[in-house]
């Protein structure tokens, strides 16, 4: 463990942080002591409000965010059996994410924390992805890698230990989760493109078309922008191809490279574990090709449930009570970075 | 009953504290465009000036606009959460309305006007009452050229305030009728905020937390298109 100085003044394994989470289209509110027991978690999706609009509109999720959030935090403190004065911190996402968006958490959990007298801590979404994993296998062991997959984010991270992480590769373009979007927008599958895509490749044939595997043997950086050309090039030239088969093709080679890299990354770097993080990793393909590798490779395979994968406020709650152990409180003048990278060692 | 009146809606961030006594503090900062950073540590300050503990708030008095929309939310979203946190009740005056009151003196329509962007103004009338104004027409958006033809249509001697006003004085220049008045008011004040909130305060004219959300005016962007598009 790394020396903290905030050490257990706030974070003993009874002390219960409150999360909330606003950086995209959920606004969720989670209950979790001692970081790992997770006591509720509620998430409202606003994806049904974006749907039309084939992505997420900044504004439209702001006015959203700002509804949901008292009825949502009021929801997670009733499932957990609490009452304010039974909260022993507030976490909330500062970044990255929609600027609006944000800023509707962190005022609401600045005010609570100021409200119930109880340290604030701003939580970066990324770190929260990587403590996705340990709120569902609290026996994960350093080092570990994970492949964090999302509409956002594609990038491998390297964990030594709580706190510590090395980013191993990233995606140079298009997030994968963006990828997915753009095909199914293309293919006319609706949006969100990741569950369209998935359930539309059932039926097809992940062979039928040899899409390009970007960068394949080249690093661990991920580029996906020319595989979504390929497929539109694909279908403008072949123009009675079968969706299925196209879904199927173009999910294949998504996850190729990315199980290619989350392994060649976990060898590299002596990992005893691979996890899976962000909303990608709810796909299907990826979660059994995930686990087929690892077996190959004799190496611990964690996969969150498809609830922890995507964004909620339970791993919010766990990295804030890890990030307040490490670091303390965050001052109550702090606002919200869109842009906010992890925090990471050199490579 | 002590009040706390939050004040998010222009580029100004403000808070204050009072009740019966009046204001006990007041706290106003307005640069950049700063309100999530400076809100809360506002509130802190304004507390600790008016040596009051924020568990002894038993109202909270927020401004929901029409503003700036970012603003808006980060003081509905504060004010919202400090309302559910203490179990107190809240009460949410209108930007324009608040603007009125300062200058509730004046016999003349009183016309309220703030920075809408996008070259437009939210704007409202008013007129004195006893014990304070009454707002006589709805909560509008238009352009300054659309305020001043109203205003020149009306024939009446008019007092007009805002930061909206200020904004585009040029356009209300040639109006001899209006006078534009800079009287150290043209952003809302928190302290106004108290002072309001307190009377209706007395008349138990309380709102429940979900009910209080900002009054934006102007739909979002992508929703416009959509309907354009589709010819709605
Ligand atoms: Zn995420």
């Amino acid at each position: 463990m790394v020396d903290a100085p905030g050490d257990d003044r706030w974070t003993n394994a009874g002390s219960v942080v409150l999360g909330i989470e606003t950086s995209c289209d959920e606004t969720a509110a989670a209950c979790v002591r001692g970081g790992g027991d997770v006591l509720s978690s509620v998430v409202s999706s606003q994806v049904d409000l974006h749907a039309r609009y084939g992505g997420v509109v900044p504004e439209i999720a702001s006015r959203a965010h700002n509804e949901l959030i008292i009825p949502v935090t009021a929801r997670a403190l009733f499932e957990a059996g609490l009452d304010g004065e039974d909260v022993d911190a507030v976490a909330a996402t500062t970044g990255p994410g929609l600027i609006g968006a944000l800023l509707v958490g962190v005022s609401a959990a600045k005010a609570l924390a100021l409200a119930w007298d109880v340290p604030f801590i701003s939580v970066n979404h990324l770190e929260a992805h990587l403590y996705a994993g340990f709120l569902e296998e609290p026996e994960l062991k350093f080092p570990l890698v994970v492949l964090l997959v999302s509409g956002g984010h594609t990038m491998l991270v390297l964990m030594e230990d709580h706190g510590r992480y090395r980013l191993l590769g990233q995606t140079l373009d298009d997030a994968a989760g963006e990828a997915f979007d753009k095909v199914a927008r293309f293919l006319g599958l609706g949006y969100p493109g990741g569950p369209a895509i998935d359930s539309v490749a059932m039926s097809g044939d992940p062979e039928a078309i040899r899409f390009p595997r970007s960068m394949m043997d080249d690093g661990l950086d991920f580029s996906f922008s020319g595989l979504k050309t390929s497929v539109v090039n694909h279908v403008r030239n072949n123009p009675s191809v079968s969706t299925e088969d196209v879904a199927a093709s173009f999910q294949a080679a998504v996850v190729d490279v990315l199980v290619a890299k989350a392994r060649r990354a976990a060898q590299q770097h002596g990992a005893t574990a691979l996890a899976l993080g962000g909303g990608v990793a709810a796909n299907s393909l990826l979660r059994e090709q995930f686990l087929t590798a690892c077996t190959e490779d004799g190496m611990h395979a964690f996969l969150p449930s498809r609830a922890m994968c995507t964004d909620n406020a339970a791993m919010i709650a766990s990295a804030g009570w890890y990030r307040l152990r490490l670091d303390g409180p965050t001052s109550l003048d702090c606002g919200a970075d869109p842009n906010l990278r992890l925090s990471t060692l050199p490579a | 009953m002590l009040i706390l009146g939050i004040e998010t809606a222009t580029m100004q961030v403000g808070c204050a504290v009072g009740g019966h006594e009046g204001v006990l503090s007041s706290v106003h900062s307005a640069k950049g465009k700063r309100h999530a950073e400076q809100l809360v540590p506002s509130i802190q300050f304004a507390c600790e000036q008016a040596r009051v503990e924020l568990a002894e708030i038993g109202l909270v008095a927020v401004d929901v606009g029409p503003g700036l929309f970012t603003g808006l939310r980060v003081g509905v979203a504060t004010a919202k959460a400090l309302a559910f946190s203490l179990k107190v009740p809240m009460i949410g005056v209108s930007s324009l309305d608040l603007l009125a009151f300062p200058v509730r003196f004046s016999n003349r329509l009183i016309v309220t006007a703030i920075d809408a962007r996008r070259g437009e103004l939210y704007y409202a009338c008013y007129r004195q009452v006893p014990g304070g104004v009454q707002r006589i027409t709805d909560l509008q958006i238009g352009s300054p050229d659309d305020l001043a033809s109203e205003l020149l249509a009306s024939g009446e001697e008019v007092l007009l305030v805002g930061d909206g006003a200020q904004r585009h004085a040029e356009s209300f220049e040639g109006l001899a009728k209006v006078e534009l008045v800079d009287t150290g008011n043209s952003h809302p004040s928190a302290a106004a905020r108290v002072e309001l909130a307190h009377a209706r305060a007395l008349r138990e004219e309380f709102e429940r937390p979900d009910a209080i959300e900002p009054v934006y005016l102007r739909r979002p962007d992508a929703e416009i298109n959509w309907s354009t598009r589709d010819g709605r």
